[in-house]
């Protein structure tokens, strides 16, 4: 596979660059609508955060057929006088270009850390294309810990809904924290700050023709820091709101995806998080604000309706995967109503390290198996939803932080049976 | 009929005023709608030619609340385990025998050993411990209930008030033991009364208050072998096979559980079973390796909870359990008169020299080996191990009954 | 009388001739018996040790085979399994070599036909294997994919699936052993097709209810609006 940089015309730009202290990264795939305002953002925020330091900014596309890049190539911001207190002379450099490889975010990615290694970039920062709530700010926030050389890895962190990024709260942060011992709080936020030194090692690993490349590159950037002894941090952004371009898409799939990415990467570093004991919280930059946020619909019958679904069809499997005494607690869930319904923290941290021991042992394939735990997601975050139905933002946090230890506290079972 | 007196750290169920059993029962039909329970039999072929076997039939054969019936047969032909099955026949319901000889539970034990799993040799204590995987592997019985097959005065009382403290899911108890006083024209249950509780009492005067030793105390019949649990413990717990059985599977459920949910409960007025004969002279016979495996069993266990034992410590154990133990014949002598019971004082005599050598021995064996016979490993371990195992026992089972 | 004696000694003589050409045949083949068996019988032992070597039980037993075997009702070790398997396969190709020596012009068509015929058996042996596994797979996604869009008879329909590809799979060994050809496929056809349309009877007909709360069920959701809650 050819590199991205050796292509002609990117080569022409780089030649002309030479070198840069910053390159900033946007994925995109039929982006058109909501890439003009990320691409402003990023633009005013190097423009008043870092007039005196020579950036670029790359968006790495998909293919897509809306005129994305053009939309990327032809934005600049009209007023600067109106935004920045300073004056700049040159326009940020843009390189606007597909990428090459397996289609997915991975693979976008990989082209950013090339071209920012070509230009010998210090520091890098990616986000996504579809955000709405960016603001120049984030740019600061992702890039000033690296340039200062305190951090070499930034984890965003923002305020959501309470309900939302339920996937992230009750498996992918509760897990990774236990596992590796850091609380990094967004490690599938997609947007990151990271330095030249990380991103050259991200590049060096040998994973571009994995599923890395096509999704979970997210959790596989921030485990990857993590694990290798980079210095982790994360900058506080404010709320998180994007422009969700599939509403439909499969929940099943998705979480096969994500928990598929995390359950891989335990087979990458088994000495790295059988070491880690407990955990401690990472530098966090930046002022938290309160923010407000939109009301969230959530159909809880719906999901109970599923879980029970699966409990009526899926016993073999789950007997197969948690043992007779864990689906035994399952099953009586099955016999409580929806408003007394109250899934165990200690009883998820339990499933989730049988499904990781199933995953490590090849009991089932791997997608038939991490599908499955669908319907027990569904009956965790109905109980999750039911029990902090009243609860303010911080009450869940709380939750969620009681659910962490949980995690910690049945390690143990995951190390004991880890062979 | 007994006094209402607490003992000890646990629940005692005292037998008070005169109990219906037809409201108990009632009761447990009940209960077993969101409780069911499984009966357990461990049983000797030989057992079926006695006394006991037709009266327990015959009782059994009344119960309704029962949700299955597991007889463990042991030392069994195939032709004999026809037999069994015919004898059993009577008793409505789901009643499963497990041939322990037949072709197919014999390849299930081969699997055990094949992957490392070391479930001892037979008796009891495996019998039932299988018995439990297919409790298991059925899925259906909340509570486990296990009486011996020897019992011959048996009455379906004595089991609707061992189920009743597990199966009742307003009281919480995952553990019942039963007790009794085991009386005729004479006393018996010597090892009880002149082995274990002497001697655990010595050891707390010795090595001062223990949990465990206060724990085991607080049981009238630690020995007895009729228990009832939640099957969620039969998961859990390890069980010794040797005959340390009872002692061994105390020390399991004082290691898992919180005593406030174990309890005892007074199960009959007299109980009658076969006598084992003492034989001093020959540890791996009768009584006499029964008290060894008792003894070596208590000292394993506080072992594990941290007690150090040298070979002082022993002497002076010898010499105390000898006291207390003649102190304790005369109580007895002063109990049998009062009631005007036979009381032979020279044989109680004889069997405390026995059980003091006995003491000696497994001391002897403790200091040589601490860590002794492993416990038979619990269900979760062996489905571990083994992902098919217990399908594989419920196919066996099922198709030997078939 | 000299002619009445070469009348009768005549037949003797060509019993005689004849066996003298047979003998060496039978000779053969009674040695490519003994051979074979030695050589199964070697094999067997050879086998019997490194499979116990190898702990092929054990091993069998954590991947889930004597599982199988024991759901079969099958009672003998995974490995005493194997090795009686390719004992008798040998044997039995033993006897096929040994009776062709016998060079008797039916009983060298038969083992040309057997040996004809071996390669449509395993091929045959591998698609239901290959088939057991594969509908084993697609009814699990099925059964999977249903539940997490929450719907009833998740486990019905899964199974009809898997029934389904079971006859096919049978219908395609038993075609590929050229087992009466057109009455596997008219066989084939027959159940399929009523299986088919049993099902279809069975959704329609007795189904009705449950079909209606389906579409009904899918259709009240896109109305209502699912939950915008976010799950990454």
């Amino acid at each position: 596979m050819t590199k991205i940089v050796e292509r002609q015309e990117i080569r022409t730009i780089l030649d002309r660059v030479g070198s840069a202290d910053i390159v900033v990264g946007i994925p995109s795939f039929n982006n058109a609508r909501t890439i003009g305002h990320v691409v402003r953002a990023v633009q005013a925020g190097l423009a008043k955060y870092f007039p005196g330091h020579k950036a670029v900014l790359v968006n790495s596309d998909g293919g897509s057929r809306d005129g994305t890049m053009d939309v990327v190539r032809s934005t600049r911001i009209e007023d600067q006088a109106a935004i920045l207190v300073h004056h700049r002379i040159d326009p940020v450099p843009v390189i606007a270009t597909p990428y090459e490889g397996i289609p997915g975010k991975g693979s976008a990615f990989r082209a950013v850390f090339e071209i920012s290694d070509a230009l010998n970039a210090k520091a890098c920062a990616v986000v996504d294309s579809d955000l709405r709530s960016i603001t120049p700010e984030w740019v600061e926030l992702l890039l000033k810990p690296v340039l200062r050389e305190e951090a070499d890895f930034v984890a965003p962190l923002y305020h959501r809904h309470k309900f939302d990024g339920t996937i992230t709260n009750s498996i992918v942060y509760p897990l990774t924290r236990a596992l590796y011992g850091r609380r990094v709080r967004q490690p599938i936020g997609g947007d990151f700050g990271f330095s030249g030194k990380l991103a050259r090692f991200y590049l060096a690993k040998d994973v571009w023709g994995t599923d890395v490349a096509r999704f979970g590159i997210d959790i596989w950037m921030t485990t990857t820091a993590v694990a290798n002894g980079f210095t982790v941090s994360q900058s506080f952004l404010g709320a998180k709101i994007h422009d969700t371009k599939d509403p439909g898409a499969d929940l099943s799939a998705m979480l096969y995806q994500v928990v598929n990415a995390t359950f891989g990467l335990m087979e990458t570093y088994p000495e790295v998080w059988k070491k880690a004991q407990g955990s401690e919280p990472v530098r966090t930059y930046g002022f938290q604000y309160a923010v407000g946020l939109e009301h969230v619909n959530v159909n809880v019958e719906r999901m109970l309706g599923i879980f029970r679904e699966g409990l009526r069809n899926l016993r073999e499997i789950w007997i197969a995967v948690l043992g007779q005494g864990d689906f035994g607690e399952v099953e009586a869930l099955g016999n409580t109503g929806d408003e007394a319904f109250h899934f165990p923290r200690g009883l998820w941290s339990r499933i989730i390290y049988d499904y990781a021991l199933a995953y490590h042992q090849r009991r089932l394939p791997a997608e038939h198996l991490i599908k499955s735990l669908t319907p027990l997601y569904l009956g965790r975050t109905a109980s999750f939803v039911l029990e902090m139905r009243d609860a303010d933002q911080s009450g869940a946090e709380e939750e969620i932080e009681r659910l962490c230890e949980e995690f910690e506290k049945n390690k143990e079972y995951l190390l004991n049976n880890w062979k | 009929m007994s006094d209402f007196y607490q003992t000890g750290v646990i629940t005692t169920l005292h037998r008070l005023g005169k109990p219906s059993l037809e409201r108990i029962e009632g009761e447990l039909l009940h209960f077993s709608r969101t409780r069911p329970v499984a009966l357990v039999l461990p049983a000797l072929y030989s057992e079926f030619e006695g006394p006991a076997m037709p009266k327990i039939v015959e009782e059994l054969s009344k119960v309704k609340y029962l949700c299955e019936i597991v007889l463990v047969l042991d030392k069994a032909s195939d032709k004999e385990f026809q037999k069994v099955r015919e004898f059993m026949a009577p008793i409505p319901g789901d009643v499963k025998i497990i041939h322990n000889d037949g072709r197919r539970v014999m390849e299930i034990y081969d699997t055990f050993k094949r992957n490392g799993l070391s479930v001892g040799e037979r008796g009891k204590g495996r019998s039932a411990w299988l018995a439990y995987g297919y409790v298991i592997a059925n899925g259906k019985c909340d509570v486990i209930a296990l009486h011996d097959c020897d019992i011959v005065n048996y009455s379906r009382e004595m089991l609707a008030r061992l189920c009743y403290p597990v199966a009742n899911p307003n009281l919480d108890y995952v553990f019942c033991k039963g007790f009794y006083s085991r009386v005729t024209n004479k006393m018996h249950g010597r090892v009880t009364r002149l082995l274990v509780t002497p001697l655990i009492r010595s050891l707390q005067s010795l090595g001062g208050e223990h949990r465990f030793l206060k724990f085991i105390d607080s049981f009238r019949y630690p020995l007895a072998g009729e228990f009832a649990m939640s099957t969620d413990m039969a998961r859990v717990n390890r069980i010794p096979w040797d005959w340390g059985l009872e002692v061994g599977s105390l020390a399991e459920v004082y290691r898992n559980y919180s005593p406030r949910r174990i309890c005892q409960v007074d199960i009959a007025d007299t109980y009658e079973h076969k006598h084992q004969v003492l034989s001093s002279e020959d540890p791996e016979k009768g009584l006499m390796k029964m008290t060894i495996d008792i003894c070596k069993s208590i000292f394993r266990t506080l072992a594990s909870e941290g007690i150090v034992f040298s070979d002082g410590f022993f002497k002076s154990l010898s010499v105390a359990y000898l006291r207390l133990a003649e102190d304790t014949i005369m109580k007895y002598e002063a109990d049998a008169a009062i009631n005007g019971l036979e009381f032979d004082r020279h044989e109680e005599a004889k069997a405390v020299e026995s059980f003091a050598r006995a003491i000696a021995m497994a001391a002897e064996t403790f200091m040589k080996n601490p860590m002794g016979t492993p416990l038979i490993p619990n269900w979760n371990r062996v489905t571990s191990a083994i992902p098919g195992i217990l399908d594989m026992l419920k196919k066996a089972v099922d198709e030997d009954n078939r | 009388m000299q002619d009445f004696l070469t009348l009768v000694l005549e037949p003797f003589r060509e019993v005689f001739a004849g066996f003298k050409r047979f003998a060496p045949n039978m000779l053969a083949m009674l040695t490519i018996l003994i051979g074979g068996l030695v050589f199964a019988r070697i094999v067997r032992a050879l086998l019997r040790k490194a499979l116990t070597a190898l702990s092929f039980d054990a091993w069998s037993d954590r991947m889930g085979f004597t599982v199988m075997m024991r759901k079969g009702d099958l009672w003998t070790k995974p490995a005493e399994a194997v090795v009686r398997v390719v004992f008798w396969f040998l044997v039995i190709f033993t006897i096929m070599i040994g009776l062709s020596a016998l060079k008797v012009h039916a009983v060298n068509t038969l083992v040309a036909q057997f040996f004809l015929y071996l390669p449509r058996v395993l091929s045959a042996v591998l698609i239901l294997v290959i088939g057991y596994v594969a509908a084993g797979f697609l009814s699990r996604t099925v059964l999977i994919a249903l539940v997490n869009n929450g719907y009833h008879y998740a486990k019905v329909l899964a199974e009809a699936v898997r029934l389904l590809l079971i006859v096919l799979i049978l219908a395609m060994a038993l075609e590929q052993l050229q087992v009466a050809p057109n009455i596997v496929v008219a066989a084939f056809s027959i159940i399929f097709g009523g299986i088919v349309i049993a099902l279809a009877i069975a959704f329609g007909a007795g189904g009705i209810e449950a079909a209606r709360r389906i579409i009904e069920k899918g259709a009240a959701e896109k109305s209502e609006g699912k939950d915008d809650i976010q799950h990454l």
